[in-house]
């Protein structure tokens, strides 16, 4: 019964990405804590390789690559999270993911160490954000997922690949750059 | 007005489309008639574009432009036809007629009625009443023509009824209205035309007296198809205007419709002419004649009772009527040929400007240049398997698909080029208004044209480009009595360059004024805190200032610029394509703004390297030559090297991009160039050069420099094209600075790192 405020707090405090859409998500591991995303942002998954790095980028974009002709920013959620960055091993993968912007949709992919399973959800058992004690930013979490294996982060994709902070960056590199020059 | 139909709005959109193609080879047509380039065949071109603007506007019920646009056509159809001599002021009047057409069109267009801007109404009124003073030198009328003497237009008809009587011949009818007889052909609707606009819009060259309404043709209801159009009218109209004119009403449905027209006081020979030739017979189109009052009883009794008797004899077949009609209409006749001409894509006819185009979607021709570039990386990937295996056979297969799809790619670029003329040319009026309104004489020199870019950056430019030509006119140019002092033609010069240079655009807008003065901005500057008092900072410095917001030394505000907004933003926007803006200028002797932009999406010629494995594109047209680095002077922590008796300053990738490793044992230098600047740039492997479609690198990456963009590799590698200038600058402007670039570069990625 304690479940319905706390489904309540979910949908007001979540955006509605959480609220509306159905309740799927891509679980995924990142310095071994289990993750996920709504499963309608998730275009596709591809092996990890032919990563061109981009110099002067932040230590969070790990390169760009090519899908299908068109060049794609790779992010590292770890380094996102504040973390180290990710060590390739045999089971990293780079999801595609559609992130809404105001000029549309972007399409970024991110590295992770492995990923696992859809997983269905059902509303009830998400539970709204802890306001302290997750080890990432509050913002960047949708809601907590509880399955039989534990509790999974569900991201709030929108704030974690926020076009705007990330661009900032670029910005930033470019003044120094001027001033030096 | 149906403007709510989705065909409808298609059909605005093309109008919209057309119409500006119209006004600007009006404008271009109208420049050569002043450059003294007296060719009859631009009054045609003028006339027509005048006349089509018109008749389609009618169609859309755009009165404002209709009525302003009439007044003009009479005059071009004055000029053409010799009633006027051709005159400078009379062409300065049609220029700014031309203009006035271009802004009432627009807010017709865009509000969807011109007649709500006052100000636009005003204008329009004082050039029509210039307008009208022109007409009434040779006594008004429009094109002499048939209503200024009827007498002159029964001869060709007169041919063609040899056989009638005399008496009938001469005979005229009483009624004094112009006689339609219009029969639209059955698919008129699926053209998207409608019947009853043409009607509406009739009634804007006279008062449509009677209007009879033919259902003969309509046939069974189960035979009846709803999208067909059975309808035939008889009309009688109340005009002033001349057959032209009236004919000019039904121009968008001339191949869609048959169309007698009668004169009033016709003779009853041409009635009878016409009520023979049409389907429906005599007797039923002799009774509505009658009863529309064209014919009164007896004039039709006669005019069929002689036709009975000459029945054995020739009768006159309809093929002829119609010649006879077409050939007393010239200009009728002459633009059916041309649009005869258009249809069948004959090349060659481009009289001045008018070009033929196929109208494509940008989003078709993106989503062709996306695939394109696919196969291009596809067929290369095939290449290399090919190499691989020793059939040489099937690497003379692979050969020959990549250089035709090399072909295909490079066609394919080009297809999204434009050239820059077009939107130079839209400064010609700019220059002209602004010149008048200031008191300054100006002319406008056009070099470059041709120069082509991509559509997406012609269309970012416009604003820039604007800005700098106003204040070109504005700042830079002296008032007339200060040229002459100063020894300079009293004519004013502003020149819009455009030429393409290491892979790029560079657009120069210059005049020959006064100068920046270095005094003023420096003063300026002090004033404003951006300099210190003790601070003598270099040419390009300071004038670079004059890009700071609100940073303008004009002493009176002009309502065209001065207040100091806008040069920053032209900078911005011109950062924001990754472009640069130089400022060259001579006191009294003039000012060139030089505008450096990439193609965003062009053909590169590149060339690869490979630093620390990750590969690099330079642009072919910046790289001279390459040489190896000794590992004397490699060890040396000096950042030049002896080229032939020259320095070379150099940079390194490794250093510049932070990219880490150990430097193989032998590195090379790529001699690149750019503004007459040599420069060297270190890099591990040299790896030759491709041909490549430069990939934007998106949003996340805005803003960045040292890289302009990305490339696909044969491979499917993504390689990073360098951006030459900031290379340069960054290599050059290294002797100002203490650190090297290695010092410069490690505040970079370390302002980066700690985010």
């Amino acid at each position: 019964m304690s479940k319905l405020p706390a489904k309540s707090t979910t949908a007001a405090s979540a955006p509605a990405e959480a609220a509306s859409e159905r309740r799927q998500f891509l679980t995924f591991q990142v310095d071994g804590e289990l993750f996920g995303v709504s499963i309608l942002r998730v275009k596709e998954i591809i092996e990890f390789g032919n990563l061109t790095p981009v110099p002067m980028t932040p230590p969070y974009v790990r390169g760009v690559i090519n899908l299908r002709g068109a060049v794609v920013p790779v992010l590292d959620l770890a380094v996102r999270f504040g973390r180290p960055p990710l060590n390739v091993g045999r089971r990293t993968c780079i999801i595609i993911l559609e992130v809404p912007s105001d000029e549309g949709e972007l399409v970024l992919g991110t590295v992770v160490d492995a990923v696992n399973e859809v997983l269905e959800i059902p509303s009830h058992l998400i539970e709204p954000a802890p306001s302290f004690g997750a080890r990432i930013r509050p913002d960047f979490i949708a809601g907590m997922g509880k399955t039989d294996k534990g509790f999974v982060v569900l991201l709030e994709v929108g704030r974690v690949l926020s076009i705007d902070e990330l661009a900032l960056v670029g910005s930033l590199a470019s003044e120094e750059d001027e001033g030096v020059a | 007005m149906p403007h709510n139909s989705p065909d409808m709005a298609a059909a605005l959109r093309t109008f919209a489309e057309e119409s500006g193609e119209l006004l600007e080879a009006m404008a271009s047509h109208l420049r050569a008639l002043l450059e003294g380039d007296e060719d009859m065949e631009r009054l045609h071109a003028l006339f027509r574009a005048a006349h089509t603007i018109k008749g389609a506007g009618g169609m859309f019920g755009l009165d404002a432009v209709v009525g302003f646009t009439h007044l003009v056509e009479n005059l071009l159809s004055q000029l053409r036809d010799g009633h006027q001599p051709l005159t400078p002021a009379l062409l300065e009047l049609l220029m700014d007629c031309r203009d006035q057409m271009e802004d009432l069109l627009k807010e017709a267009l865009d509000d969807g009625d011109a007649a709500a801007d006052p100000a636009l109404a005003a204008r329009s009124d004082s050039l029509g009443a210039r307008l009208q003073a022109a007409l009434g030198n040779t006594g008004g009328g429009t094109g002499g023509g048939e209503t200024a003497s009827p007498a002159t237009a029964p001869p060709p008809s007169a041919a063609l009824t040899p056989a009638t009587d005399e008496d009938v011949e001469l005979e005229r009818v009483e009624a004094d209205t112009w006689h339609l007889s219009l029969r639209f052909s059955p698919g008129v609707l699926r053209e998207g035309m409608d019947p009853i606009s043409f009607l509406r819009y009739l009634e804007s060259v006279g008062r449509i007296v009677h209007i009879a309404t033919l259902v003969d043709n309509l046939p069974d209801a189960e035979a009846m198809d709803p999208l067909n159009c059975y309808f035939g009218f008889e009309i009688e109209l109340e005009s002033e205007r001349d057959k032209d004119a009236i004919e000019a009403v039904f121009d968008f449905v001339r191949d869609d419709c048959q169309l007698r027209l009668l004169p009033p006081h016709s003779r009853i020979a041409d009635y009878i002419a016409l009520i023979q030739g049409l389907p429906e017979g005599p007797d039923r189109l002799g009774e509505i004649l009658v009863a529309a009052n064209a014919l009164t009883r007896q004039e039709l009794e006669l005019g069929l009772t002689h036709q009975r008797q000459f029945a054995g004899q020739a009768q006159v077949p309809l093929g002829e009527i119609l010649i006879a009609e077409g050939m007393t209409h010239p200009p009728v006749v002459e633009a059916a040929l041309d649009r005869q001409a258009q249809a069948k894509g004959r090349p060659g006819k481009d009289k001045g400007g008018e070009s033929q185009f196929v109208r494509v979607h940008a989003e078709k021709l993106d989503e062709l240049i996306n695939l394109v570039g696919e196969l291009v990386i596809a067929g290369a990937a095939s290449h290399l398997l090919a190499r691989g295996r020793r059939d040489r056979r099937a690497q003379e297969a692979a050969l020959t698909v990549n250089r035709l799809v090399e072909q295909v790619r490079d066609v394919t670029l080009k297809l999204r080029m434009v050239e820059i003329g077009e939107t130079f040319n839209r400064f010609h009026r700019v220059v002209r208004e602004l010149g008048r309104d200031l008191g300054k004489d100006i002319a406008l020199d056009i070099t470059g044209a041709e120069t082509e870019l991509d559509k997406s950056m012609v269309e970012k430019l416009g604003d820039p480009l604007m800005h700098l030509v106003r204040n070109a006119i504005d700042h830079g140019l002296e008032p007339p009595e200060q040229r002459l002092a100063a020894g300079k033609p009293e004519r004013g010069r502003v020149r819009l360059n455009a030429y393409h240079d290491s892979g790029g655009i560079v657009i120069e807008i210059g005049d020959d004024g006064r100068g920046l003065d270095r005094e003023r901005i420096l003063a300026r500057a002090r004033e404003r805190g951006l300099i210190g008092e003790d601070e003598t900072p270099s040419d390009p410095e300071l004038y670079a200032l004059i890009f700071e917001p609100g940073f303008s030394t004009a002493q009176t505000v002009t309502n065209v610029s001065g207040r100091g907004v806008g040069m920053d933003v032209v900078k911005k926007t011109i950062a924001a394509l990754r472009g640069t803006v130089e400022i060259d200028t001579v006191l009294g002797a003039g000012t060139t703004i030089r505008l450096r932009l990439p193609l965003t999406l062009a053909i590169i010629e590149g060339f690869l390297v490979r630093v620390e494995n990750v590969p690099f594109v330079l642009p072919l047209e910046s790289v001279r030559e390459c040489i190896a680095l000794s590992a004397t002077s490699a060890a040396d922590r000096r950042q030049y090297v002896n080229l032939r008796g020259e320095v070379l300053p150099y940079l390194r990738l490794r250093e510049l991009f932070a990219l880490g490793g150990t430097p193989p044992r032998r590195e090379n230098i790529v001699v690149v160039r750019h503004q007459g600047n040599r420069v060297g740039v270190v890099v591990d492997q040299l790896q030759g050069e491709l041909q490549t479609v430069i990939k934007p690198l998106g949003r996340l990456f805005r803003g960045m420099r040292g890289l302009s963009g990305s490339s696909i590799l044969g491979s499917g590698e993504v390689a990073l094209i360098l951006d030459v200038a900031t290379l340069a600058e960054i290599a050059t402007s290294r002797d100002h600075n203490r650190g090297g670039p290695a010092a410069q570069l490690q505040q970079g990625a370390s302002a980066c790192s700690t985010q």
